[in-house]
């Protein structure tokens, strides 16, 4: 096989039993790597209503095969697990280097079950597998402990992958994070791995993967690369970053102002895109192989230190603790974001609480005295202090540390209208009121309210945006029509198939050049084998039903693929006035959408689906 | 007798760091040909060899509360009306 070795590692933490298993090519071709592995496996595995924090849980870090190369961040990695915050798979798609160090030590795939008795790290090279004692990194945040680690090895190849303090918590939206600025952000990926006791995983490998066409697939490589550089289409990403959605999502009335009671921003010339760059930006980094460069490097020295070694805030990161809790101090969202990061926790979810908490105290639901500090909108002190009360469980933080959904259920008193989550997954920055494909996606999105599940309705304002696709009619954002089929397309294409592949999604946005075509043809260029885009679309169709497989093994049907309340109500102002989205419409999106994807009423793939998708079910 | 342009997060160092720019209404062609004079470079990033706008860029009209999109050079901006520039693609 060409981009695999077709091994797996598997490691029992309780037993400390460490062992492999192989795969054939079959099974490769039929799942390709990353989320399609982690998906089949978890569902093969994984008995419903299995304790997500139990030790019967599985951590799955999934390569795929373009791995085995270094292109527009290929060498990230998958991470799926059964999620704590919401009980159905979340599959985190980590960038960086972790997926190229993994293959390089001669395995697919890592699978840990089990729970250490006390916690560990663990250790993988091409020559051994090692548990090793960590209770000298227990309660150190992100940084001390992957700086810790590398002191006794620093040789600049060696990937560390660890959690916070927050994941030793059990905060259910606690991440994972390698080389420090890599997130398996969402879902809760490192509340598991704190489950486990386990506190990190360092990878060390220098195995080469073989590649089928070597030489061609430097040459498509070559080809993207040149487009990224002069077609035009990258230019404010690469300048920006994620930053250039700031601004423009306030001028279309998407950007979520105070927990999404309102989507345009008074103070957005103190955080937009240009705001930043003149701010806290000193530079930016590239995710390895990569030609455009979005990542951003900020340094503050007063009134708070946020160092350059990690992460800056991306778009979503700006948004969740900028206008969400009515923020407009770029200082402020970057010690925040750096604190989630030390601590370990997904910046999205934890804006949104805090903007949850932040409406309550505003209605009366709740008091200061109850949180025991000062918590009002806009205020940066109470915002870091929320972050460290969720971070180490303390007082209402313990609550929490449990996500919306539950804290919601908790204080009660009517807060679930403004809990703003769906299947327990807390909503991105982008208010579906103002695009309505992204409101269909977060409502069936496999792992509740996700924004890279399916591609954004602005880019789909053009016709002929991706006829290999069959998406050739132009649509504006704010129409309900035809987004059933844009959806369920995007969903297997984008949503999918980048999360199998390991690659970043961003290239792959039009008018943006790594189209389908390329996709599949550097797919075929690394593997082999003769893919064409309809294979690879339905390769992404058949593990997106696997999926809602697992979904409504768990017992998720219709009434749960839907949306907050909040979003029924009519925005009053900006870009996006006058638009709602109701019930009514999400039905009949539902009824289309579920005839496309071949489901029942409820929402359930039928027999002769799984049949024609060659999916083969107990 | 004048119209407002405004850069969304496009162009930072093509423009110096200025965002919004005053033009004489026109055909969308003839703004650019004013903006040029202010912007160098902005025409060949934005515009192609057949007119229209670049399809990693969106020109919005607003007039009023009306707000259109403005697809190639040939369309024509009044008095009063306002064009926001910014980058096609959202999402963090």
């Amino acid at each position: 096989m060409y981009g695999y070795h077709g091994k797996i590692l598997k490691v029992d933490l309780t037993q400390r039993k460490i062992y492999e298993e192989t795969f054939d090519e079959e099974f490769a071709k039929k799942y390709i790597g990353g989320a399609g592995f982690g998906f089949r496996w978890l569902y093969d595995t994984l008995p419903a209503k299995t304790d997500p924090l139990s030790p019967e849980n599985k951590l799955i870090f999934a390569t795929g095969p373009l791995c085995s190369i270094s292109f527009l961040g290929s060498t990230g990695i998958s991470v799926a697990t059964k999620s704590p915050l919401t009980g159905l798979i979340a599959d985190s798609d980590m960038r960086g280097r972790m997926g190229g160090a993994l293959k390089a030590t001669g395995y697919d795939a890592l699978i840990l079950e089990g729970k250490s008795s006390e916690p560990v790290y663990l250790q993988v090279t091409e020559h051994a597998v090692d548990i090793i004692e960590a209770k000298e990194l227990w309660r150190k945040d992100i940084k001390e402990t992957q700086e810790k680690i590398l002191s006794k090895i620093n040789d600049g190849k060696t990937v560390v992958a660890s959690i916070g303090i927050a994941g030793e918590n059990l905060v259910k939206y606690a991440a994972i994070a390698s080389d420090l600025r890599n997130f398996a952000g969402r879902g809760g990926t490192g509340a598991v791995m704190g489950s486990k006791n386990l506190k990190a995983i360092v990878i060390r490998g220098k195995l080469k993967t073989p590649v089928a066409d070597a030489e061609r697939i430097k040459t498509l490589i070559k080809e993207v690369n040149y487009l990224i550089k002069t077609d035009g289409s990258c230019d404010t990403l690469s300048k920006y970053g994620t930053w250039n959605t700031i601004g423009p999502a306030n001028f279309k009335g998407i950007l979520p102002t105070k927990n999404f009671q309102k989507t345009t921003f008074e103070y957005i010339d103190k955080i937009d895109g240009d705001a930043m760059l003149n701010s806290i930006w000193v530079g930016k980094r590239t995710c390895p192989g990569c030609a455009i460069g979005c990542r951003h490097v900020v340094k503050i020295e007063k009134p708070y230190s946020v160092s350059p070694d990690l992460e800056g805030p991306q778009y979503e990161s700006v948004a969740a603790l900028g206008p969400l809790l009515f923020n407009a101090d770029p200082v402020t969202i970057a010690k925040a974001n750096e604190l989630c990061n030390l601590y370990g926790m997904d910046t999205i979810s934890t804006g949104v609480i805090i903007s949850f908490v932040m409406e309550c105290i505003d209605r009366g639901v709740l008091t200061e005295d109850d949180l025991g500090f000062n918590l009002k909108w806009g205020e940066g002190e109470g915002i870091l202090r929320a972050i460290e009360t969720i971070a180490h469980r303390e007082g209402i933080g313990d609550i929490l540390a449990e996500g919306v959904k539950f804290a919601s259920k908790k204080i009660g008193k009517g807060s679930e209208n403004w809990a703003m989550c769906v299947k327990g997954s807390e909503v991105p920055m982008h208010d579906p009121r103002g695009k309505k494909g992204m409101g269909l996606a977060y409502a069936t999105a496999l792992k509740g309210a996700d924004h890279e599940s399916s591609m954004h309705d602005e880019a789909f304002e053009r016709e002929n945006v991706l006829p290999d696709l069959g998406l050739k009619e132009s649509m504006s954002r704010k129409q309900f029509g035809g987004k059933p089929f844009l959806v369920k397309t995007l969903q297997d294409y984008w949503g999918i198939m980048s999360d199998v592949l390991t690659i970043c999604k961003f290239p792959m946005i039009p008018p943006r050049p790594l189209t389908p075509a390329r996709l599949v043809k550097l797919l075929n260029l690394v593997t082999g084998w003769n893919f064409t885009i309809e294979e690879f679309l339905k390769t992404g169709e058949r593990i997106f039903n696997l999926g809602r497989l697992f979904a409504a093994r768990e017992g998720i049907s219709r009434s749960d693929d839907t949306l907050p309340r909040r979003f029924a109500e009519v925005l009053s102002e900006g870009g996006s006035a006058g638009e709602n989205f109701d019930q009514d419409n999400l039905q009949k999106m539902l009824d289309e959408y579920y005839h496309l994807r071949g489901w029942d009423n409820e929402g359930k793939p039928y027999p002769e689906t799984l049949k024609k998708l060659g999916l083969e079910v107990d | 007798m004048s119209v407002t342009v405004e850069f969304l997060s496009v162009f930072p160092d093509l423009r110096g760091g200025k965002r919004t720019f005053s033009v004489k209404p026109a055909a969308l062609g003839k703004i650019m040909d004013q903006l040029e004079d202010r912007i160098p470079g902005l025409k060949e990033k934005l515009v192609n060899q057949e007119g229209e706008i670049h399809p990693a860029y969106v020109v919005i009209l607003t007039r009023g509360e009306v707000q259109k999109l403005l697809k190639d050079v040939a369309c024509q901006v009044k008095d009063g009306d306002e064009i926001i520039v910014l980058p096609v693609i959202s999402g963090g």
